[in-house]
């Protein structure tokens, strides 16, 4: 096999290359937007977002369980503040993603960081990890994510859009509306990765149900806060048995 | 058009306010604070807070029944979700491990019910 017909070199390589080969990459992600994409549409129209508006949620939002997220709020009936903090909340991981992005790009323009920004994604964000690892692409990074993108984004917007027009001739037997918190499990048993992150999810989901009741959806802020403590203190702890375990 | 097509006034709020805040954390360390890194203990709390609040959200949807924990109603559900979690993690990806739970949840709905 010679892999260097395959995969340019960084000195061969143009922009056109680059966005070429993250296009390509990230086609075989859309199959799993549609699921997810679907549902997210169904539930903004359920909140009363209207079809326009849950098209407009997944063009500027382009955030997929923090768009269902709130539109599980705003249905359920909390205040507007409460509904749009929560689904921050969600989104507050991609600062990490954000930090990561920034070590890379020093010499990116004021316009090169905005389209880096706009599209950032968990999708996008791996698969910049994995160029950057490789050591691919080094002149035209912006190029390869823009190629992702251009992709990723067109069939989030579609397949929410499918999502807003198909959800309401859909009967409730079939309990479509179910299909989100199976996504969100999806989602989390993978970021499963160490004990620390698996305390904070068992603590998060008890003090979900036992908050539940607690005025404003507050129960939810105070879930996350919790789980996030039992992590930290978990971490503590295996961090000084380590130490000890090293002494002994 | 209907007004349910064009939305609320609310609705509006809530996408903007979502969208913008969205884009201010997303742009946060690729632009305001360019070349700046999290402290690792914030990072790590980050990181814990994404599962936690997912859980946080999950485990009410499936045992709560109009926010009442009826465990009567809602165990296949409980069972769907426990389905889901287990091809999640076997096999990761998001289409599977949602076509295995509501392909669970239908059997014992309609099928053994």
């Amino acid at each position: 096999m010679n892999h260097q017909s395959s995969l340019p070199t960084a000195h061969e390589a143009s922009a056109r290359d680059a966005f070429i080969a993250g296009f390509k990459q990230c086609v075989v992600l859309t199959p799993s937007y549609i699921p997810f994409g679907l549902v997210c549409g169904v539930a903004a129209v359920q909140a009363g977002l209207g079809e326009l508006g849950a098209i407009a949620l997944a063009a500027f939002a382009f955030a997929g369980s923090s768009q269902a997220v709130l539109t599980q709020f705003i249905a359920s009936g909390a205040p507007l503040a409460i509904a749009i903090l929560s689904g921050l909340v969600v989104n507050l991981r991609m600062a990490v993603y954000s930090a990561a992005i920034s070590q890379r790009i020093s010499n990116a323009t004021r316009r090169e960081r905005v389209l880096w920004a706009a599209f950032l994604v968990d999708q996008t964000f791996l698969f910049d990890e994995q160029r950057h690892a490789r050591g691919l692409f080094k002149a035209h990074p912006l190029a390869f994510f823009l190629g992702c993108s251009a992709i990723l984004w067109p069939t989030w917007i579609a397949t929410n859009t499918a999502g807003a027009f198909l959800g309401a001739k859909l009967p409730p037997t079939w309990q479509l509306e179910f299909t989100i918190p199976l996504s969100f499990i999806a989602m989390v048993v993978p970021l499963l990765k160490s004990s620390g992150q698996t305390g904070a999810a068992i603590a998060g989901g008890a003090a979900g149900a036992l908050l539940f009741a607690l005025p404003l959806k507050l129960g939810l802020i105070a879930a996350c806060f919790i789980g996030a403590m039992v992590g930290l203190v978990i971490d503590a702890l295996l961090a000084m048995r380590a130490v000890r375990g090293g002494k002994s | 058009m209907t007004s349910q097509f064009w939305g609320t006034p609310e609705g509006w709020i809530a996408i903007a306010g979502l969208a913008i805040g969205t884009f201010l954390i997303r742009y946060s360390f690729i632009g305001f604070f360019a070349g700046k890194r999290l402290p690792p203990k914030f990072e790590r709390a980050l990181q814990l807070a994404v599962p936690a609040i997912f859980a946080a959200i999950v485990v009410p949807l499936v045992v709560m029944n109009q926010s009442h924990v009826d465990l009567n109603a809602r165990w296949p559900h409980m069972i769907a979700a426990l389905v889901t979690g287990l091809v999640a993690w076997w096999r990761g990806g998001m289409m599977l491990p949602i076509v295995a739970g509501m392909s669970t949840l239908y059997l014992i709905e309609f099928v053994l019910r």
